[in-house]
């Protein structure tokens, strides 16, 4: 597919089927999805839950590298996890037994101390959470352990960073502010992303490109293109336009 | 100043049935209802204790006691502790030992007397080595189930970010498996302490168990209780002792 495909697609997911088989019949979970992501592009899918976007996502990160037809980054096929995808989970799932700073710390390898330290200090001020270097996962709020996964995933600057509903669980407050910070982030850094979500707001405030899933088999039912310029205002006219756009892809 | 009631409260329930218990002893012994070969008054038991204290029996016999479980117990940890990871992470080494292990755990120690007799003779090896077993299967067992009950979402997490083999088991998988083992090293040691006796109890002229079935056989009651006291007391300080340790070293909970 390179030799046709000379354009600047960095992710490419061609055909790509999935079948769950621990069911007494093999129950098809994603049906025919093909798309590509620009490098830096901030790509977000949505759909009801159990549409089998996760699934992708997890495919998209190697953890689940079972399926017919192809994923693959910079030309390279997906088989395994690798640490050129970072992975933000729902649950921040910090390793309880390291402090902030110490599961920061976890994501680097195979340099010295010293960078070690400065990208753990780094990465913590880039998620605001400076000040609890010290501080177990247990003794922070939702929204902070949030971030100290976020840094944590983001530590070893992967071109790649996948999230799989990372602000699903947190309050709207801290979900506001963590999508504007992410999208912050996500321009200064210039990583490609892929975040997986059920919040229409989310995906228009957060993405270049609105992939929208059908229900079981999860099919990519349209691409929304969403050419808003930066900062957004989630109370804007063309905002609430394409809100309502993708809206009436759901319900009506 | 309403905490320190509150913690004097604590403690009254800690003691309370030790202390009512002592109470009825007493006043049964008051009241001539105790006949001291069956059941030897509280105060003769204290003056026993202090008689065993002064002429060093306890304390000897103690210190041979204590001295054989560490070196079985020392064994079972290590032993268990190592081998108990490998099966855990080895699927192939899970199915090769499961059914071994399944079948030569349920034998309790003393069954297994009269063939260390055989195989070690009644000297110091045998006696290490049924303190050994007392301590070695549960304590295996309970650090396999650890590694096994790693949360599987966090080793997602580990492998996502490719980490290395060795740092994977000792920063996820120890860890994570840390309290299962802690509980294993705990009822291990309990098991072993309870195996001295037994091996004691049934060969041997020194220890805590000889002690004990010295004085039945001179009819000495007051002797086999301190005796036996003895062994609930340090059985329980040497588990406040690890339980410390446990607190210290997992201190994220």
């Amino acid at each position: 597919m390179a030799e046709n495909k000379r354009d600047d697609s960095y992710i490419v997911v061609k055909d790509l089927n999935k079948y769950f088989y621990d069911t007494p019949e093999p129950m098809k979970i994603l049906e025919d999805i093909s798309f590509t992501v620009k490098k830096g592009e901030m790509v977000c899918l949505v759909g009801s839950s159990g549409c089998g976007k996760s699934t992708l996502l997890r495919a998209i990160s190697g953890l689940d590298p079972s399926h017919e037809g192809t994923v693959t980054v910079d030309g390279k096929e997906i088989v395994k996890p690798e640490k050129e995808r970072g992975m933000v989970f729902q649950e921040h799932r910090l390793f309880p037994w390291l402090t902030v700073e110490q599961n920061v710390d976890f994501a680097l390898t195979g340099m010295d101390k010293e960078t070690r330290a400065r990208l753990v200090k780094e990465h913590l001020e880039l998620v605001g959470l400076s000040g609890f270097e010290k501080s177990y996962p247990r003794q922070l709020s939702g929204g902070m352990a949030q971030r100290a996964g976020i840094a944590r995933a983001l530590a070893n600057n992967p071109p790649v960073l996948l999230l799989d509903e990372p602000f699903g669980a947190l309050d709207t407050f801290t979900k506001i502010t963590l999508q504007n910070e992410l999208k912050r982030i996500q321009q200064k850094s210039g990583t490609t992303m892929l975040l997986v979500t059920h919040d229409i707001d989310e995906a228009v405030f957060l993405a270049d490109k609105i992939l929208i899933f059908s229900e079981r088999p999860g099919r990519i039912k349209r691409i929304v293109p969403v050419n808003l310029p930066a900062p957004r205002d989630r109370n804007s006219y063309e905002f609430l336009e394409i809100r309502k756009e993708i809206y009436n892809e759901f319900f009506n | 100043m309403k905490s320190a009631a509150k913690k004097a409260g604590y403690l009254a329930e800690y003691f309370l049935f030790l202390i009512l218990i002592l109470v009825v002893w007493f006043v049964m012994d008051g009241m001539g209802k105790l006949n001291p070969v069956i059941m030897p008054s509280p105060s003769k038991i204290g003056s026993t204790l202090v008689s065993l204290i002064e002429k060093g029996t306890l304390m000897d016999n103690l210190v041979v006691s204590v001295v054989r479980v560490l070196q079985g117990y020392l064994l079972a940890a290590g032993l268990g502790v190592v081998l108990g990871i490998l099966i855990g992470l080895s699927k192939h080494l899970d199915r090769l030992t499961a059914l071994l292990i399944q079948i030569i755990k349920p034998i309790p120690p003393i069954a297994w007397i009269p063939l260390v007799i055989l195989w070690f003779g009644i000297g110091e090896s045998g006696k290490v080595f049924l303190i050994f077993l007392g301590g070695f299967f549960t304590i295996l067992i309970n650090v396999i189930d650890g590694i096994h009950q790693t949360d599987a979402k966090l080793i997602e997490v580990s492998k996502s970010m490719e980490t290395p083999f060795f740092k994977h088991i000792f920063k996820v998988v120890i860890p994570s498996a840390a309290p299962n083992i802690f509980t294993g090293l705990r009822t291990g040691l309990s098991s072993c302490w309870m195996c001295v006796v037994a091996a004691e109890l049934v060969s041997s002229t020194t220890g805590l168990g000889y002690l004990i079935m010295n004085a039945r056989q001179f009819g000495k009651t007051d002797e086999v209780i301190v005796g036996m006291l003895t062994i609930g007391i340090i059985g329980k300080i040497m588990d406040s002792l690890l339980k410390l340790v446990e607190k210290h070293l997992i201190k994220w909970n």
